[in-house]
Protein backbone atom coordinates (compact mmCIF):
# COMPACT_ATOMS: atom_id res chain seq x y z
CA UNK A 1 0.00 0.00 0.00
CA UNK A 2 1.51 3.32 -1.09
CA UNK A 3 1.80 6.25 1.75
CA UNK A 4 -1.33 8.11 0.45
CA UNK A 5 -3.58 5.25 -1.23
CA UNK A 6 -6.79 6.89 -2.72
CA UNK A 7 -10.23 5.54 -2.53
CA UNK A 8 -13.07 4.87 -3.66
CA UNK A 9 -16.25 6.10 -2.47
CA UNK A 10 -18.53 6.01 -4.93
CA UNK A 11 -21.46 3.75 -4.84
CA UNK A 12 -20.54 2.68 -1.42
CA UNK A 13 -23.62 2.61 0.77
CA UNK A 14 -22.19 4.81 4.16
CA UNK A 15 -24.03 4.83 7.25
CA UNK A 16 -23.40 7.59 9.52
CA UNK A 17 -25.19 6.65 13.37
CA UNK A 18 -24.45 10.07 15.66
CA UNK A 19 -27.46 11.42 18.03
CA UNK A 20 -26.02 15.16 16.93
CA UNK A 21 -27.44 16.28 13.62
CA UNK A 22 -24.83 18.66 13.42
CA UNK A 23 -22.09 15.72 13.61
CA UNK A 24 -23.81 14.16 11.14
CA UNK A 25 -23.84 17.26 9.10
CA UNK A 26 -20.28 17.64 9.14
CA UNK A 27 -19.37 14.04 8.74
CA UNK A 28 -21.72 13.47 5.68
CA UNK A 29 -20.01 16.88 4.17
CA UNK A 30 -16.47 15.40 4.31
CA UNK A 31 -17.83 12.19 2.72
CA UNK A 32 -18.86 14.24 -0.24
CA UNK A 33 -15.80 16.02 -0.46
CA UNK A 34 -14.07 12.52 -0.26
CA UNK A 35 -16.59 11.61 -3.30
CA UNK A 36 -19.31 9.21 -1.38
CA UNK A 37 -22.96 9.70 -2.79
CA UNK A 38 -24.54 7.18 -0.84
CA UNK A 39 -24.74 8.31 2.39
CA UNK A 40 -27.72 7.38 4.91
CA UNK A 41 -28.05 9.10 8.51
CA UNK A 42 -29.32 8.13 11.72
CA UNK A 43 -29.95 9.42 15.07
CA UNK A 44 -30.12 6.49 17.41
CA UNK A 45 -30.51 2.69 17.81
CA UNK A 46 -33.50 2.24 17.25
CA UNK A 47 -33.09 3.62 13.70
CA UNK A 48 -29.54 1.95 13.28
CA UNK A 49 -31.02 -1.43 13.75
CA UNK A 50 -33.90 -0.99 11.32
CA UNK A 51 -31.65 0.13 8.67
CA UNK A 52 -29.54 -2.62 8.65
CA UNK A 53 -32.20 -5.10 9.13
CA UNK A 54 -33.48 -3.26 5.96
CA UNK A 55 -30.90 -3.13 3.73
CA UNK A 56 -26.92 -4.00 3.28
CA UNK A 57 -24.46 -1.27 4.46
CA UNK A 58 -20.86 -0.90 2.80
CA UNK A 59 -19.70 0.92 6.26
CA UNK A 60 -20.88 1.97 9.27
CA UNK A 61 -19.51 5.25 11.31
CA UNK A 62 -20.89 4.98 14.70
CA UNK A 63 -20.79 7.53 17.69
CA UNK A 64 -19.52 5.38 20.50
CA UNK A 65 -22.12 7.05 23.29
CA UNK A 66 -25.45 6.53 20.58
CA UNK A 67 -28.42 6.65 22.63
CA UNK A 68 -29.34 4.88 24.34
CA UNK A 69 -27.04 2.02 24.28
CA UNK A 70 -23.98 3.12 23.19
CA UNK A 71 -21.65 2.44 20.23
CA UNK A 72 -19.77 -0.66 22.05
CA UNK A 73 -22.99 -2.34 22.51
CA UNK A 74 -24.34 -2.07 18.90
CA UNK A 75 -21.03 -3.27 18.07
CA UNK A 76 -21.20 -6.41 19.66
CA UNK A 77 -24.56 -6.74 18.87
CA UNK A 78 -24.21 -6.30 15.03
CA UNK A 79 -20.87 -8.92 15.51
CA UNK A 80 -22.95 -11.37 17.22
CA UNK A 81 -26.07 -12.20 15.01
CA UNK A 82 -25.49 -14.43 12.59
CA UNK A 83 -28.29 -14.07 10.43
CA UNK A 84 -27.77 -10.33 9.32
CA UNK A 85 -25.77 -9.62 6.13
CA UNK A 86 -23.70 -6.69 7.98
CA UNK A 87 -22.35 -8.49 10.25
CA UNK A 88 -18.42 -8.22 8.87
CA UNK A 89 -19.07 -5.17 7.65
CA UNK A 90 -16.27 -2.47 8.17
CA UNK A 91 -17.41 -0.56 12.03
CA UNK A 92 -15.45 2.81 12.50
CA UNK A 93 -16.50 3.98 16.02
CA UNK A 94 -16.10 7.55 16.62
CA UNK A 95 -15.39 8.53 19.77
CA UNK A 96 -13.87 11.23 21.86
CA UNK A 97 -12.78 9.21 24.59
CA UNK A 98 -9.43 8.14 23.99
CA UNK A 99 -8.17 6.42 26.74
CA UNK A 100 -6.29 3.36 26.16
CA UNK A 101 -9.15 1.19 27.77
CA UNK A 102 -11.85 2.70 25.97
CA UNK A 103 -9.91 2.13 22.53
CA UNK A 104 -9.44 -1.17 23.73
CA UNK A 105 -12.82 -1.76 24.42
CA UNK A 106 -13.88 -1.12 21.31
CA UNK A 107 -11.35 -3.31 19.76
CA UNK A 108 -12.87 -6.09 21.98
CA UNK A 109 -16.10 -5.28 20.74
CA UNK A 110 -15.51 -6.01 16.92
CA UNK A 111 -14.53 -2.20 15.41
CA UNK A 112 -12.34 -1.95 13.55
CA UNK A 113 -11.11 1.23 13.62
CA UNK A 114 -11.83 4.20 16.06
CA UNK A 115 -11.48 7.72 15.44
CA UNK A 116 -10.73 11.05 17.35
CA UNK A 117 -13.28 13.30 18.00
CA UNK A 118 -13.44 16.07 16.44
CA UNK A 119 -12.77 14.52 12.99
CA UNK A 120 -10.64 16.05 10.50
CA UNK A 121 -10.98 15.47 6.86
CA UNK A 122 -7.56 14.05 6.63
CA UNK A 123 -8.39 11.64 10.23
CA UNK A 124 -11.26 10.83 8.60
CA UNK A 125 -10.21 9.96 4.53
CA UNK A 126 -6.89 7.90 5.85
CA UNK A 127 -8.84 5.75 8.69
CA UNK A 128 -11.25 4.58 5.55
CA UNK A 129 -7.95 4.25 3.67
CA UNK A 130 -6.51 2.38 6.20
CA UNK A 131 -9.76 -0.01 6.50
CA UNK A 132 -10.07 -0.46 2.65
CA UNK A 133 -6.37 -1.71 2.09
CA UNK A 134 -5.33 -3.71 5.13
CA UNK A 135 -6.51 -7.27 4.47
CA UNK A 136 -7.51 -8.36 7.92
CA UNK A 137 -8.73 -11.88 8.93
CA UNK A 138 -11.88 -12.32 11.05
CA UNK A 139 -11.85 -14.58 14.33
CA UNK A 140 -15.02 -16.40 15.32
CA UNK A 141 -15.18 -18.34 19.11
CA UNK A 142 -16.99 -18.39 21.95
CA UNK A 143 -16.97 -15.00 23.28
CA UNK A 144 -15.62 -12.68 20.13
CA UNK A 145 -16.49 -12.51 16.14
CA UNK A 146 -14.49 -9.43 14.76
CA UNK A 147 -11.17 -8.58 12.96
CA UNK A 148 -8.42 -10.65 14.67
CA UNK A 149 -7.07 -8.55 17.00
CA UNK A 150 -3.85 -10.85 17.91
CA UNK A 151 -0.89 -8.23 18.45
CA UNK A 152 2.95 -9.18 18.71
CA UNK A 153 4.01 -10.67 21.32
CA UNK A 154 7.39 -9.38 22.78
CA UNK A 155 7.92 -11.88 25.76
CA UNK A 156 9.66 -11.49 28.81
CA UNK A 157 13.13 -9.74 28.49
CA UNK A 158 16.37 -11.58 27.47
CA UNK A 159 14.05 -14.54 26.50
CA UNK A 160 13.84 -15.81 29.90
CA UNK A 161 10.10 -16.80 31.88
CA UNK A 162 8.56 -15.73 34.83
CA UNK A 163 10.36 -15.67 37.83
CA UNK A 164 8.89 -18.66 40.58
CA UNK A 165 9.38 -15.79 43.33
CA UNK A 166 7.77 -12.97 41.13
CA UNK A 167 3.96 -12.57 42.81
CA UNK A 168 0.82 -11.51 41.54
CA UNK A 169 0.28 -7.73 42.03
CA UNK A 170 -3.40 -6.05 42.44
CA UNK A 171 -2.90 -3.03 40.52
CA UNK A 172 -5.49 -0.58 40.12
CA UNK A 173 -8.12 -0.30 37.30
CA UNK A 174 -6.32 1.37 34.13
CA UNK A 175 -7.48 4.47 33.48
CA UNK A 176 -4.22 5.87 31.03
CA UNK A 177 -4.38 9.37 29.67
CA UNK A 178 -6.06 10.16 26.47
CA UNK A 179 -4.13 8.70 23.65
CA UNK A 180 -3.37 10.65 20.57
CA UNK A 181 -4.97 9.17 16.92
CA UNK A 182 -1.29 7.82 16.08
CA UNK A 183 -1.40 5.45 19.62
CA UNK A 184 -5.13 5.15 18.36
CA UNK A 185 -4.14 3.24 15.37
CA UNK A 186 -1.64 1.19 16.76
CA UNK A 187 -3.87 -0.69 19.18
CA UNK A 188 -5.37 -1.56 16.37
CA UNK A 189 -2.94 -2.78 13.73
CA UNK A 190 -2.26 -6.43 14.40
CA UNK A 191 1.64 -7.69 13.55
CA UNK A 192 0.91 -11.38 14.08
CA UNK A 193 -1.38 -13.36 11.85
CA UNK A 194 -1.79 -16.97 11.71
CA UNK B 1 -18.72 -18.29 6.99
CA UNK B 2 -16.66 -20.48 9.33
CA UNK B 3 -18.43 -21.95 12.35
CA UNK B 4 -17.05 -22.32 15.39
CA UNK B 5 -17.57 -25.43 17.87
CA UNK B 6 -17.36 -24.34 21.74
CA UNK B 7 -13.30 -23.91 22.56
CA UNK B 8 -12.87 -23.67 18.83
CA UNK B 9 -11.46 -20.60 17.20
CA UNK B 10 -12.49 -19.73 13.53
CA UNK B 11 -10.28 -17.45 11.56
CA UNK B 12 -10.93 -16.71 7.77
CA UNK B 13 -10.15 -14.17 5.55
CA UNK B 14 -13.15 -11.14 4.72
CA UNK B 15 -12.60 -9.22 1.77
CA UNK B 16 -15.43 -7.01 2.39
CA UNK B 17 -17.68 -4.96 -0.79
CA UNK B 18 -16.03 -1.95 0.99
CA UNK B 19 -12.80 -2.94 0.28
CA UNK B 20 -13.23 -4.43 -2.70
CA UNK B 21 -15.14 -1.41 -4.02
CA UNK B 22 -12.51 1.37 -2.17
CA UNK B 23 -9.75 0.14 -4.28
CA UNK B 24 -11.12 0.13 -7.58
CA UNK B 25 -9.12 2.62 -9.80
CA UNK B 26 -11.17 5.97 -10.26
CA UNK B 27 -11.65 7.31 -7.00
CA UNK B 28 -11.07 11.13 -6.23
CA UNK B 29 -7.23 11.64 -5.37
CA UNK B 30 -6.02 11.65 -1.66
CA UNK B 31 -4.87 16.05 -2.21
CA UNK B 32 -8.01 16.54 -4.01
CA UNK B 33 -10.46 14.56 -1.65
CA UNK B 34 -9.35 16.84 1.67
CA UNK B 35 -9.53 19.98 0.12
CA UNK B 36 -12.65 18.86 -1.30
CA UNK B 37 -14.00 17.69 1.67
CA UNK B 38 -12.61 20.74 3.43
CA UNK B 39 -14.69 22.98 1.09
CA UNK B 40 -17.69 21.77 2.02
CA UNK B 41 -17.28 22.31 5.65
CA UNK B 42 -16.28 25.59 5.05
CA UNK B 43 -19.60 26.24 3.39
CA UNK B 44 -21.00 25.02 6.62
CA UNK B 45 -18.95 28.03 8.36
CA UNK B 46 -21.24 30.84 7.91
CA UNK B 47 -24.06 28.94 9.80
CA UNK B 48 -21.62 27.38 12.32
CA UNK B 49 -22.23 30.41 14.19
CA UNK B 50 -25.45 30.70 14.56
CA UNK B 51 -25.29 27.30 15.75
CA UNK B 52 -23.25 27.53 18.28
CA UNK B 53 -25.22 30.96 19.40
CA UNK B 54 -28.02 28.47 19.95
CA UNK B 55 -26.37 25.68 21.62
CA UNK B 56 -24.59 28.21 24.02
CA UNK B 57 -27.71 29.60 24.71
CA UNK B 58 -29.26 26.09 25.23
CA UNK B 59 -26.17 24.81 27.35
CA UNK B 60 -26.91 27.89 29.94
CA UNK B 61 -30.19 26.81 30.65
CA UNK B 62 -28.97 23.55 31.58
CA UNK B 63 -26.29 24.44 33.56
CA UNK B 64 -28.82 26.81 35.47
CA UNK B 65 -31.07 23.73 36.12
CA UNK B 66 -27.68 21.42 36.53
CA UNK B 67 -27.10 24.50 39.68
CA UNK B 68 -30.19 24.23 41.07
CA UNK B 69 -30.57 20.59 41.44
CA UNK B 70 -26.99 18.73 40.48
CA UNK B 71 -28.53 15.19 41.69
CA UNK B 72 -31.50 14.84 38.85
CA UNK B 73 -30.07 12.68 36.42
CA UNK B 74 -32.03 13.88 33.52
CA UNK B 75 -30.80 17.70 33.78
CA UNK B 76 -27.27 16.28 34.17
CA UNK B 77 -27.75 14.23 30.94
CA UNK B 78 -28.96 16.84 28.97
CA UNK B 79 -26.01 19.29 29.55
CA UNK B 80 -23.79 16.70 29.25
CA UNK B 81 -25.03 16.18 25.58
CA UNK B 82 -25.05 19.81 24.72
CA UNK B 83 -21.37 19.48 26.17
CA UNK B 84 -20.66 16.55 24.04
CA UNK B 85 -21.91 18.45 20.84
CA UNK B 86 -19.53 21.72 21.61
CA UNK B 87 -16.76 19.39 22.09
CA UNK B 88 -17.34 17.26 19.10
CA UNK B 89 -18.01 20.33 16.25
CA UNK B 90 -15.77 22.84 17.38
CA UNK B 91 -12.06 21.60 16.78
CA UNK B 92 -13.66 19.79 13.30
CA UNK B 93 -14.95 23.43 12.55
CA UNK B 94 -11.85 25.39 13.47
CA UNK B 95 -13.02 26.64 16.87
CA UNK B 96 -10.14 24.37 19.21
CA UNK B 97 -10.70 26.91 22.15
CA UNK B 98 -14.63 25.48 22.28
CA UNK B 99 -13.49 21.81 22.40
CA UNK B 100 -11.09 22.56 24.84
CA UNK B 101 -13.53 24.17 27.35
CA UNK B 102 -16.21 21.59 26.44
CA UNK B 103 -14.01 19.15 26.87
CA UNK B 104 -13.31 20.00 30.45
CA UNK B 105 -16.67 21.02 31.41
CA UNK B 106 -18.10 17.62 30.28
CA UNK B 107 -15.46 16.36 32.82
CA UNK B 108 -16.47 18.28 35.64
CA UNK B 109 -20.30 17.55 35.01
CA UNK B 110 -18.82 13.60 34.82
CA UNK B 111 -17.44 14.56 38.18
CA UNK B 112 -20.80 15.88 39.45
CA UNK B 113 -22.11 12.65 38.17
CA UNK B 114 -20.28 10.90 40.50
CA UNK B 115 -20.75 12.96 43.31
CA UNK B 116 -18.39 15.71 43.48
CA UNK B 117 -19.72 19.30 44.68
CA UNK B 118 -21.32 21.08 42.17
CA UNK B 119 -19.03 24.30 42.38
CA UNK B 120 -21.21 27.26 40.63
CA UNK B 121 -18.10 29.13 40.54
CA UNK B 122 -16.36 26.61 38.75
CA UNK B 123 -18.79 25.92 36.05
CA UNK B 124 -19.42 30.00 35.92
CA UNK B 125 -15.46 30.22 35.02
CA UNK B 126 -16.27 27.49 32.51
CA UNK B 127 -19.37 29.21 30.95
CA UNK B 128 -17.45 32.37 30.71
CA UNK B 129 -14.81 30.95 29.02
CA UNK B 130 -16.82 29.49 26.11
CA UNK B 131 -18.27 32.87 25.40
CA UNK B 132 -14.49 34.09 25.09
CA UNK B 133 -13.91 31.42 22.88
CA UNK B 134 -16.10 31.75 20.40
CA UNK B 135 -14.90 35.84 20.08
CA UNK B 136 -13.16 37.07 17.65
CA UNK B 137 -10.53 37.62 19.82
CA UNK B 138 -10.45 34.18 20.21
CA UNK B 139 -12.06 31.68 17.83
CA UNK B 140 -9.12 30.83 15.96
CA UNK B 141 -6.46 30.08 19.26
CA UNK B 142 -5.34 26.79 20.06
CA UNK B 143 -5.39 25.93 23.38
CA UNK B 144 -1.85 25.89 23.96
CA UNK B 145 -1.57 29.66 23.16
CA UNK B 146 -3.67 30.84 25.71
CA UNK B 147 -2.04 28.85 28.60
CA UNK B 148 -3.47 30.89 31.32
CA UNK B 149 -6.62 30.15 31.05
CA UNK B 150 -6.48 26.26 29.60
CA UNK B 151 -4.13 25.43 32.87
CA UNK B 152 -6.58 27.18 35.01
CA UNK B 153 -9.40 25.04 34.00
CA UNK B 154 -7.49 21.70 33.77
CA UNK B 155 -6.79 22.83 37.31
CA UNK B 156 -10.45 22.95 38.33
CA UNK B 157 -11.28 19.83 36.47
CA UNK B 158 -8.77 18.09 38.72
CA UNK B 159 -10.45 19.50 41.86
CA UNK B 160 -13.61 18.14 40.50
CA UNK B 161 -12.30 15.00 40.27
CA UNK B 162 -10.40 14.66 43.29
CA UNK B 163 -13.97 15.86 45.10
CA UNK B 164 -15.90 12.84 43.08
CA UNK B 165 -12.91 10.64 44.22
CA UNK B 166 -13.24 11.81 48.22
CA UNK B 167 -17.00 11.11 47.89
CA UNK B 168 -17.17 8.04 46.59
CA UNK B 169 -15.07 6.86 49.47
Amino acid sequence: MSSNPTINLRDLVILIADSSSYVRMISHSMLRGFGANKVLEVGQTGALLQTLSAQKIDILLCDARLPPYGGLVLTRTIRRNADNVNRTMPILLMSSDTREVAIKSARDAGANMVIAKPMSPKSLYDRLAWIAFSSRNFVDTDSYFGPDRRFKIEGYPGGVGRRKGDKVEEVGQEVGPALAQDDIDSLFSATRTG
Amino acid sequence: MADSTKGDAAIFPIDTRFQQMARRPGGVPRERALDGAQRHIDELKPEFNNWLSRELKELAVSIQQVISNPSDATVLERAHQVCCQLRDVGGTMGYELVTFVADNLCDILDAIKAGATCDKNMIDCHMDALALARTDAYRNLRPEQVPEMTSGLRRMVELAIASSARESK
